[in-house]
Parts: structure tokens; C-alpha cells; sequence
């Protein structure tokens, strides 16, 4: 039972606090030692002293008992200490008990099928454990009551998949789910600082994974926008509100591409959306004012996005004073020798267009390299970058062209998302993982409206035409383990399609999905009731199958391969007329055999002579051997059926 | 306070259901075969916490939409059904006998043989048998396939008298301890305890006494026990070991072999009160038994056992013991 618990409480260890899992580890080994020295727990102030202790710790820690992750702990530091003072059949069923609630509690906030087969497996272990608490249960030893708690989980198996199948479920939750701000969850986030994205992209974690109907846009098109970033103080760059006007309207200019987004839960509301969106499935997303698609709510759990973009939309209206002072804005302490630079720059570009181009090739013409382990920087950390380390990942490109930009007095902003993303030509969508995270800036040009400029393909092109794996100008510093290996990435992009089978199918299985798989099943117009109708006709096929099983368990012969031949040897002996009856023991079916057809008298009474041995006399040494020569011989005898008149030659033997 | 309560509850229902029971099966002859009409099934405690935190978990995993957790639930729920099914499989089909009577000393324990016959090709573990008692006499087994199961069930009777049960439970908990299958046996069940075996009277041998004072041979005798020290009695028969233990001064006792039968008279111990005075006569009856070779007959008010030797005339002797009335006993 200690096993069962470790092996629950082991998948907690990653949301507790290490001090926490080694107290349970502790009272856990502290239990198996004492019990292999054949001493009880120790007394109980000694238990209440540490139980007390610990919790106190805990609380001081944590300064709640309430929330998901304070009660994980909890429970867990109290599973620990229960199997400290273990002894009796009682303190046994309770620990039963808590290792089925760590299960379900576990499964609650997890997704994968791997969690889940590895807790079935915990709770088989613990039914064999239960199977050896019953009071005078033989000693079978493990193999054979795992096999027993086998045999029953098995049997339990189409009871629980009618149920899973068409259980009515509810259509929203009763209650909400606490949601545990404070866990860090990776991700864009709200704010960016130089450094930012080069540990994103080190995240192998998926972000998002799209299914477009139809084609889909070019890699250089595909950019999923998240936050657009307003505020600077010179390094960091904050969201801090939208626009403060209204939604330009988009005018479409390119092709539409429709697509479904699944979503992975992240910390907060944007959708990602493919720039740009005009139509969206979900009634509580909206776009802002940044043309960002945003849900009313942080994205707490998985959710499926149907929507349509455009790739290239014009945003052609005015800007608010507003809005473009605060997109001009720059702190004046910071960054002096960009300020200067593009004061310059300005001078012999008038032209706000021509002076992007000599921004941007600047970036191509100087020496600046793309890498994700740039050189620490300071606080002027755009003119640090520009003038001297020349190294960076994008958001130092994003950042160090929005501040060239203001300072010119061209509105700019920067946003934040992902670029590009894997097709699984398995599945046929495209993964984007958290190293697609990306930053690039839009600017206002009159007349014009919004316009994307990405610095970074100045500077690294393949990056965005290729992804950062496809990318021969990133510098492999931090990313250099990341083997380009063909095999491998083809297994991941397979396995990926069995993830995403496994999420479509399995885990957004919902009540829409069991009314589609009931009408498949011929019922037209499902409805809960039906459901309920046809989950009941699945539990009585359910039943009636493990009655059958029960029953053919019961009646199950005996495997003794002597008793098989036996019958074999029977069966044989009906054919020609002289069959067994039931009252028969083998001697006497002998002698009847014997002086019905003389001709097989010798074979048969020798066959059922060494048969009585097999079966009733004390075992010996030789009886394998004997045994196999039984069944040989009740092979090779073949009795004919005996004609009329003419003596008939004996069965070989 | 509540569990006494609870305790009570479940006494009567258990009460109610076996007088149902009995008016529906009658008196069962031996061996029964227990039929699935006959098995009452039940959760056990551990079995409702289970369900309890199955159906909290599955609400909770129904409202966040869970289908991993549910699935887990599910999984637990129809396991649990399943174990249901084998907790009543285990005691379907086995064959129950028992010996109906057994004797024993008040305060010590009668033994009941049960002969458990599985005819079934699957193993029935966790076989329990026990009978109702202030404190629930129980015994444990396992009967493997096609085979023959012996269990003593040990009962401790602490009066003298006669103990009736007019049944048995047997009972499984197998597999998990979710689920309690039980079934009565309507079979009474007769435990004769005789008198403890108690006192220190020598035989009310009438040959013994002479035998002591004049005994100059021990080539035909045996030792018959002790009787008081008398002054005159030769000091070579003095049972020194017991006055060293600081008990009575006494003398040792022989008796002829193949001599008159003994007779162990109710009257030979007047003045002694009732129980004292059938321990007395239960320890004598044990005393002849073990040590002579001389049939003994037994007397008491009403009761005359022709003298006679060997277990079953020790067995009549000592269940008319038994069966004498108690004081206050109707």
C-alpha cells in the first residue's frame, strides 16, 4: 500500500513545495523501515508533533489553506503522515481511499493519456493490495492477485466506457473553477523585456495547433497576433490597454483563409488569432481596438477557435491625437545616441516611407547578427544593442526599430505573438510551439494606416520564411542541442497527430459529441433523454456480457492437458459407436470398449489405465514425461468404425 | 452516542431480515447449498466512503468537464459493480455443513467443524463463518477449487449449560472489502457445556480409604488421586509435594485395578453448593476417565448413567452435567 501511495503522490511532485515532498517521502521510508524491523508506528504525540509542525510550515508558507494547489499540498503531507501511523486493516482501506481521491484530483487538471493509464495502473495495484487485506486470504504471492485484480479491472472495462460514452453531461459548469492565478504558466505575456522571447523559444511547449479548410497562407503571411505593446521606459515594453478609440474597420485587400484553432490554456485572454480576423466562432471574443482577438476570460482551459483571416487588410483612417502621441511617445532619459542616430537619419530621409528602408537596411548592412543568447543588456538597451553588442533575438530588433521609429515621430507600436509553425503532414495542421514566439512592429503612415514591418527578416529572413530550425543565419548558442534529426522530427510529428486524435476525440468529448455518435447509431433528433435511453440499453449488453464472463469463469474446465486428451480420446471412441456414459470412470469404460469391439480391447484398456494414473495417482518424477506420452498416444489412435462381418484391424497406437 | 445507535440499527435490521429469512427457508438440512436466492448483499463501510467520494468526484469532474477524471470515475464505479458481482459469486454455489452439537467447559471455548465445499473451478477466498454472540465468534478460510475446506470456529462459552443457535452466518468481504455478502444457515446449533472442572475432593472411592491405611503392595494398583491426611495414615503415602506447595496435608490414594465400579454420587458431596459441587463431580468424571480402568456410573437428582468407560459414555456423563437444571432456570 506504500507503493500505491508513493506512486499517487508521485505525480503531485511537481506542484509541491520540494521540503513538502521529502517530509512525505520521509514519513513513508520512516513506515517501511520500522515495519521491516518489525516495530509499530511511533507513538502518537511523536506523529501529532510532526503532522503539526509540518502543516504550520506549510501554512506560513502558502498563507492559505484554500485554492487548488494549497490543498494538493495539504492532502498530500496528510496521505504521508496517515501511512505513518498505518497498523490496521482500517488505516489500510482509509489509505485505499486517499489514493483513489489523488487519483481522481490528479485527472482533474491533467490531459494526458499517459497520466491516465499510469493512474489506472496505480489503482491496480491498489485492488491487488485490497485483495490482500481480506481476512484470511490465501498467500498467492503478487502475480497471482495482480492477475486476479486484472481479470475483475478487465471485466469492469465495458460497464465504464458505456458510461463514459453517454453519461449526460452538463452543458456549462455548476460552479467555476477556482483558477490559481500565480502559477506560472509559459506563454506571451503582457509585457516584454529584451530578453524575453529567447526563453520562450527555448519551449518546446505547444502554444497552439491550426487546421486550415482549404490552403494554407504562405510561411512569410503566417503571423498569429497576441498583445500589441503601447509603453516603453526605454527597455521594457508594456501592454497597457489598447487604443484608446475604436476598432478601425478592416477593409480586406488579400484572399480569406478559414481555419479552427486549438487553443492551449495560457495565462491570459488572447485568442491568436491569424492576422487579420473578421469572423470568429466564439460569442464571447471580441477585437480590440489593437485588432487583437480577445476572450472575456483568461484562457483557462483548452478551447477550439473557428475563424477567418485575411493576410492583408488595409486599415486606411485617421489616427487619434491620442493615440499617436501615445504611440510617439519615448522616455527622454533614455537611449541618447539612437535619439541622435535618427535625428540624423531623418535629416537625409524625409520621407517616412524612404526612412524605414534606411532603417531596415541598416539592419541588412550592418553586422547584426540574430542569436537567442544575446549579451546582457543595460538600461539604454536599444542604443547598447544598435551601437555595440549588434546581437539579438527579435524582440531587441522589435524594440531598437519602434524606438527609431517614434524618435523620427512615426507612430509605431510592437506586437507580440507567434510566426510561422510545423505542419503535421500526419493530421494535416500546423503546430505552433512556444519557440514561434515572435515580435514585430506596425507603423502608421498616412494614408496608408497600420502597416506590418518584421525588422527581423531583415536581419535573419530564413527565420521567417522557415521557422527558427530552418533558419542557417540563428546562431546556435542556447538551441545547439536541438539536433536536426529527420526520424526524430518525423516521430514527434506523429505522435503530435495521435495527441491531437487523442484531445479531439477523448478530451472535447462533450454533449454535442455524444449527440452526433448516438445519431450515427441510427437515433434521429437526439435529446438528453435519448441519451439516458440508450446509455441503459448499453448497460444491460454491458451486463448481460459479464454475466456470460461470471458464468464461463465458473464453468471453465480445469487446464490439465490429460483431461483434454481424455475427452479428445472420447470423442473418438463416439464416433464409432461407443460413447461414454456420464457414470463411466475409465476402467470401466475400458472393459465395455473391450468386450464391444475385442479388436481394441488392448489400446483402449492401456489408454485409460495410464490415463487413471495421470489423473489419480500420486504424482511422480516422471509424470511430465508420462504425460506427453499419453497425449501422443490418445492422438495417434484412430479407432474405424467397425464393418459388418469382417474383422477390423486395432486402432494404432 | 451515534454509534451505539447505528450499532443498534444494524442489529435489528439484521434481526428482521434473518426472521424473514427463516420463515422463508424453514430449517435447513445439512449440507446446504447456498442458492443465490438466499444472499443478502450489502456495502460495507469502507465500500459507502468509497461511493461517497465517487460521486463528489464524479460531479466534480462532470462540472469541469473532465473526461479524464470522468473516465477514471466511471472506471472506479463499474469496478466497484464488478466486485459487487464477485463479493456475491464467492458465496453462490458453496456447500455449508456443520456438526450441529459440541461440548465443552464453561470457559473455555465449544468448536464447531464447518465443512466448507467448494464443487466450483474458481478459488472463493475470504470465507468467513460466525455466530451471533455479545462478542461475534468468527472464523476465517479459503476454499480453493474443486476442493474441501475445514474451519473450526471456536465459540467461548463462559456459563455452564446448554447454548442454543438457531443459525450461522457466513459471510465474504472478498474482494475489495466494498462489499459484504452474507447468508444464515438456519441450523441450531447446540454447545453442552459442562462444569468447569474444578475441586480437589479425592474420589468418593469406597475401597480407596481401607487401601491407603493398610496398602502395602502396589503391584495391581494404581494411583487414584488424594483424599485428606487423617493422623494414623503411614507417613510413606503423604503427598509431600503437594504440602510443599502450601497446599493440605494429604495422602495418596490407590486403587485396584478391575475392581467394583465407581460410582459418582450428587450425594457424596452434600453440603457443597450447586456449581461447585458439578465441577467436583466434572473432574472426577475426568479423573476416572484418564487414570482407572474401572467403569463409573454417574448420579444426579433425576439422573442415574449406568457405570460405564470410554468417550462416549465420558460424553453422556458430562452433557448430564450439562443439562443439569441451574438455579433460577426454568
Amino acid at each position: 500500500m506504500g507503493a500505491c501511495l508513493a506512486l499517487a503522490l508521485a505525480t503531485y511532485v511537481p506542484a509541491l513545495p520540494r521540503w513538502l515532498t521529502a517530509v512525505v517521502a520521509a514519513s513513508i521510508a520512516m513506515r517501511l523501515f520500522l515495519a521491516a524491523r518489525g516495530r509499530t508506528a511511533p507513538n502518537r504525540p511523536v506523529r501529532l508533533g510532526i503532522a503539526a509542525a509540518a502543516i504550520a510550515i506549510l501554512f506560513l508558507q502558502l498563507r492559505t489553506f484554500n485554492g487548488l494547489s494549497a490543498g494538493t499540498a495539504l492532502l498530500c503531507l496528510v496521505a504521508g503522515l496517515k501511512f505513518l501511523e498505518t497498523h490496521a486493516r482500517r488505516d489500510l482501506f482509509a489509505l485505499a481511499l486517499i489514493v483513489y481521491f489523488l487519483c481522481l484530483s490528479a485527472l482533474l487538471r491533467s490531459e494526458s493519456f499517459w497520466l491516465l493509464m499510469y493512474l489506472i495502473g496505480v489503482a491496480w495495484l491498489t485492488a491487488a493490495t485490497l485483495l490482500r487485506v481480506t481476512p484470511s486470504a490465501p498467500r498467492h504471492g503478487w502475480p497471482l492477485d495482480l492477475r486476479y485484480a486484472g481479470r475483475i479491472s478487465a471485466q469492469a472495462l465495458p460497464v465504464a466506457v458505456v458510461l463514459w460514452l453517454f453519461f449526460p453531461r452538463f452543458d456549462a459548469p455548476l460552479w467555476q473553477l477556482p483558477s490559481d492565478r500565480g502559477s506560472a504558466q509559459s506563454g506571451i505575456s503582457d509585457s516584454m523585456n529584451p530578453g524575453d522571447i529567447a526563453e520562450l523559444a527555448l519551449s518546446d511547449e505547444i502554444a497552439f495547433r491550426v487546421r486550415f479548410d482549404g490552403a494554407a497562407p504562405p510561411a512569410a503571411e503566417r503571423y498569429w497576433r497576441g498583445p500589441v505593446l503601447h509603453d516603453t521606459d526605454g527597455r521594457t515594453w508594456r501592454n497597457t490597454g489598447p487604443t484608446p478609440q475604436s476598432a478601425g474597420i478592416l477593409t480586406p485587400v488579400g484572399p480569406a483563409y478559414a481555419y479552427t484553432l486549438s487553443l492551449e490554456p495560457h495565462a491570459f485572454n488572447w485568442l491568436f488569432a491569424l492576422d487579420w480576423p473578421d469572423h470568429w466562432s466564439m460569442p464571447d471574443a471580441r477585437l480590440n481596438s489593437d485588432d487583437t482577438l480577445v476572450a472575456d476570460a483568461p484562457v483557462s482551459r483548452p478551447i477550439d477557435l473557428t475563424a477567418r483571416s485575411h493576410t492583408h487588410v488595409s486599415t486606411g483612417e485617421a489616427l487619434s491625437a491620442m493615440a499617436r502621441r501615445r504611440d510617439t511617445r519615448l522616455p527622454s532619459d533614455r537611449n541618447p545616441r539612437a535619439a541622435v542616430f535618427s535625428a540624423e537619419l531623418r535629416r537625409s530621409h524625409p520621407d517616412d516611407l524612404g526612412y524605414v528602408q534606411a532603417v531596415l537596411d541598416l539592419f541588412h548592412r550592418e553586422a547584426f547578427f540574430y542569436t537567442l543568447s544575446p549579451p546582457p543588456l543595460g538600461d539604454n538597451s536599444v542604443d547598447e544593442f544598435l551601437f555595440d553588442t549588434k546581437r539579438g533575438f527579435c524582440g531587441h530588433y522589435a524594440s531598437a526599430f519602434a524606438t527609431l521609429m517614434r524618435a523620427a515621430g512615426i507612430p509605431a507600436r510592437i506586437v507580440t505573438g507567434y510566426q510561422g509553425g510545423t505542419y503535421n503532414p500526419y493530421a494535416g495542421y500546423w503546430i505552433v510551439r512556444q519557440s514561434n514566439a515572435h515580435a514585430w512592429d506596425e507603423i502608421w503612415i498616412a494614408g496608408r494606416g497600420w502597416l506590418r514591418v518584421d525588422p527581423t527578416a531583415a536581419v535573419a529572413p530564413d527565420r521567417v520564411e522557415a521557422g527558427l530550425d530552418g533558419s542557417p543565419a540563428v546562431e546556435r548558442g542556447a538551441l545547439g542541442f536541438r539536433a536536426h534529426v529527420p526520424w526524430i522530427t518525423d516521430l514527434r510529428l506523429r505522435l503530435d497527430a495521435l495527441g491531437q486524435m487523442w484531445r479531439q476525440r477523448v478530451l472535447r468529448f462533450n454533449q454535442l459529441a455524444q449527440f452526433s455518435l448516438i445519431e450515427r447509431l441510427g437515433i434521429e433528433e437526439p435529446d438528453a433523454q435519448k441519451i439516458v435511453l440508450v446509455m441503459a440499453a448499453g448497460l444491460v449488453l454491458a451486463f448481460v456480457w459479464l454475466m456470460w464472463q461470471l458464468r464461463r469463469e465458473q464453468r471453465a474446465e480445469p487446464k490439465d492437458p490429460a483431461v483434454a486428451a481424455y475427452r479428445r480420446l472420447c470423442r473418438k471412441l463416439a464416433a464409432v459407436g461407443l460413447p461414454r456414459h456420464p457414470h463411466e470412470g475409465p476402467e470401466g469404460y475400458a472393459a465395455r470398449v473391450g468386450r464391444a469391439r475385442p479388436d481394441l480391447a488392448a489400446v483402449a484398456a492401456a489408454l485409460c489405465e495410464s490415463y487413471s494414473q495421470l489423473r489419480y495417482a500420486q504424482a511422480t518424477p516422471q509424470h511430465a514425461a508420462s504425460l506427453q506420452e499419453f497425449i501422443a498416444r490418445a492422438r495417434g489412435f484412430h479407432p474405424r468404425r467397425k464393418r459388418s462381418g469382417s474383422a477390423e484391424a486395432p486402432g494404432r497406437a | 452516542m451515534s454509534e451505539p445507535l447505528t450499532q443498534r440499527l444494524r442489529r435489528a435490521g439484521a434481526r428482521r431480515l434473518r426472521g424473514w429469512a427463516a420463515r422463508r427457508h424453514g430449517v435447513d438440512s445439512l449440507p446446504l447449498t447456498i442458492n443465490r436466492r438466499r444472499i443478502y448483499i450489502l456495502p460495507t463501510r469502507f465500500g459507502l466512503t468509497l461511493a461517497a467520494l465517487l460521486a463528489a468526484m464524479l460531479i466534480a469532474a462532470l462540472n469541469y468537464n473532465s473526461n479524464l477524471a470522468l473516465a477514471f470515475a466511471f472506471y472506479m464505479v463499474s469496478l466497484a459493480l464488478v466486485a459487487m458481482h464477485h463479493c456475491h459469486r464467492n458465496l453462490s454455489g458453496l456447500s455449508v455443513d456443520v456438526n450441529l452439537e459440541a461440548d465443552a467447559f464453561a470457559g473455555a471455548d465449544a468448536v464447531f467443524h464447518f465443512m466448507l465445499r467448494n464443487a466450483s473451478s474458481l478459488e472463493r477466498s475470504g470465507l468467513e463463518v460466525s455466530l451471533e454472540e455479545e462478542k461475534p465468534a468468527r472464523a476465517a478460510a479459503s476454499a480453493p477449487a474443486r476442493s474441501d475446506e475445514r474451519l473450526a470456529l471456536a465459540v467461548p462459552v463462559s456459563r455452564r449449560g446448554v447454548h442454543r443457535w438457531d443459525h450461522v452466518e457466513v459471510r465474504t468481504t472478498h474482494p475489495f472489502g466494498w462489499f459484504r455478502a452474507w447468508t444464515y444457515v438456519h441450523a441450531s446449533l447446540t454447545v453442552f457445556a459442562a462444569p468447569r472442572p474444578e475441586g480437589s475432593r479425592p474420589l468418593p472411592a469406597a475401597a480407596g480409604i481401607g487401601h491407603a491405611l493398610s496398602g502395602e503392595t502396589r503391584g495391581e494398583e494404581e494411583f487414584a488421586g488424594l483424599r485428606a491426611y487423617a493422623p494414623g495414615i503411614a507417613l510413606k503415602h503423604m503427598a509431600w509435594k503437594t504440602l510443599a506447595r502450601g497446599g493440605e496435608a494429604a495422602v495418596r490414594v490407590y486403587t485396584d485395578l478391575g475392581a467394583q465400579p465407581e460410582w459418582l454420587e450428587w450425594s457424596a458431596l452434600e453440603g457443597v453448593e450447586t456449581e461447585a459441587r458439578l465441577s467436583q463431580l466434572c473432574r472426577w468424571v475426568l479423573t476416572c476417565e484418564s487414570r482407572s480402568a474401572r467403569p463409573y456410573g454417574l448420579r444426579l437428582p433425576g439422573v442415574e448413567i449406568a457405570p460405564g468407560r470410554g468417550p462416549t459414555h465420558r460424553i453422556r456423563c458430562l452433557r448430564a452435567l450439562a443439562l443439569h437444571a441451574r438455579r433460577g432456570d426454568a
